[in-house]
């Protein structure tokens, strides 16, 4: 855990034993499965496996790191939106933007990866599994059978972002309507309002009470 | 009540059923937000008491109720249960859009999941602003309301010439 609110708080560890070992057990089990790790010491852990290995890696943080605790399941689109922030004149033609995916702690080879959190209420540390998805046909084998909380978290990455999950029991639709078109949380899903109509908030148009009537933000 | 059938109604009559309709409503309370927290603390609290005003905000299901409170955000989910609830509440029947959401989308305007409006879905009485609105807000709506209904020529309405269900039933209040 950071200590976000104390200044006075212990400097954190050069040497996190605890996590170390974590890692080195992971490396031990999985071997070239673990594709990726960013440790922060006295922090925090990231591990990216190899998408054949995810259910491996499930097993192995359950049964043998003793994390007993599932937090969620998710995913996460690491391509830049081509709209931006949805907050360009449409009128004008699009700006320039880049296009370049730069992938979060351990890195990433693809545009979506999925990741999870488990946490040992024993030890209590906790650690982030991610693992790559193909960019075409997004696939992964499901945790459901691993932590059986995981259904409803991966029925929600799948229809928030088209990954479909192996073995999954019931992989329908859980808050969209099931005639629901295209994947929201897609980067390329684009929010049509904001096509039409840029969010009003960019331009501060009332003025402050006794400033100048410029229509302008300072 | 002969009369009443054949479409007539001497003035007096109406306006004793219609002092009766607008002092005891019962409101069914729909709630899908925040402005449901809001709702209850206006509906349930001893500080606003609405009792006072003649409105029962327990009854046990819709087709009790003589008035809905759409309170909070319409996802497109949810439209086909709110549609359901208004079509099991027996006429005349009234609505009151509690909210930003509940009114146009509010702040989520341009989500890919919220109903801008549940006007869109059933038509509404009463419209009362705010996010979250204040409980005298909400109340004034339902006085407003409460005027209305004492004004309302429920033999026309029998005739069918103010229209039931989703026609329409004159402009719309807004609280302001």
């Amino acid at each position: 855990m950071s200590r976000l609110s104390s200044t006075d708080a212990p400097a954190a560890p050069a040497v996190d034993e605890l996590r170390q070992g974590v890692l080195a057990r992971m490396q031990a089990s999985l071997g070239d499965a673990l594709a990726g790790s960013h440790l922060i010491p006295g922090d925090d852990l990231w591990m990216r496996v190899r998408a054949d290995a995810w259910v491996a890696a499930g097993e192995f943080v359950r049964d043998q790191l003793g994390c007993d605790y599932f937090c969620f399941l998710s995913a996460i689109d690491w391509m830049p939106s081509p709209y931006g922030k949805g907050e360009d004149d449409p009128t004008e033609p699009p700006p320039e933007r880049s296009t370049e995916t730069v992938p979060g702690y351990a890195g990433g080879d693809t545009r979506m990866q999925v990741f999870a959190r488990v946490y040992s209420t024993k030890q209590r540390f906790g650690l982030t599994l991610k693992a790559d998805v193909a960019d075409d046909a997004p696939h992964i084998a499901s945790w459901t059978p691993v932590y059986a909380g995981a259904n409803w978290h991966e029925r929600e990455a799948w229809e928030m972002f088209g990954i479909t999950f192996d073995g999954h029991p019931n992989l329908t639709h859980i808050y969209l309507p099931g005639d629901f078109e295209g994947h929201p949380l897609r980067k390329d899903f684009p929010l049509l309002a904001r096509m039409v109509k840029p969010w009003p908030g960019i331009v501060d148009v009332e003025p402050m009470p006794g400033g100048e009537e410029t229509g302008e933000a300072e | 009540m002969g009369l009443i059938e054949r479409g007539r109604l001497p003035k007096p009559l109406t306006t004793l059923f219609n002092l009766g309709r607008s002092y005891s409503m019962w409101v069914y309370q729909w709630g899908l937000a925040c402005c449901a927290i809001e709702m209850g603390a206006a509906f349930g609290s001893p500080r606003y008491d609405v009792m006072r005003l003649g409105v029962i905000p327990l009854p046990a299901s819709p087709r009790q109720a003589d008035l809905v409170v759409i309170s909070g955000t319409v996802t497109d989910k949810m439209a086909p249960s709110i549609r359901r609830l208004w079509e099991q509440m027996p006429e005349p029947k009234y609505v009151i859009s509690m909210g930003s959401c509940a009114n146009c989308g509010g702040p989520y305007w341009d989500s890919y999941s919220v109903t801008k409006g549940v006007d869109q879905i059933i038509p509404v009485d009463v419209y009362v602003p705010g996010c979250p609105p204040r409980p005298e807000a909400l109340l004034e709506g339902i006085v407003l309301l409460q005027e209305r209904i004492k004004t309302e020529d429920m033999a026309r309405k029998w005739r069918g010439e103010d229209g039931f269900g989703p026609a329409p039933r004159g402009e719309p209040i807004v609280v302001d």
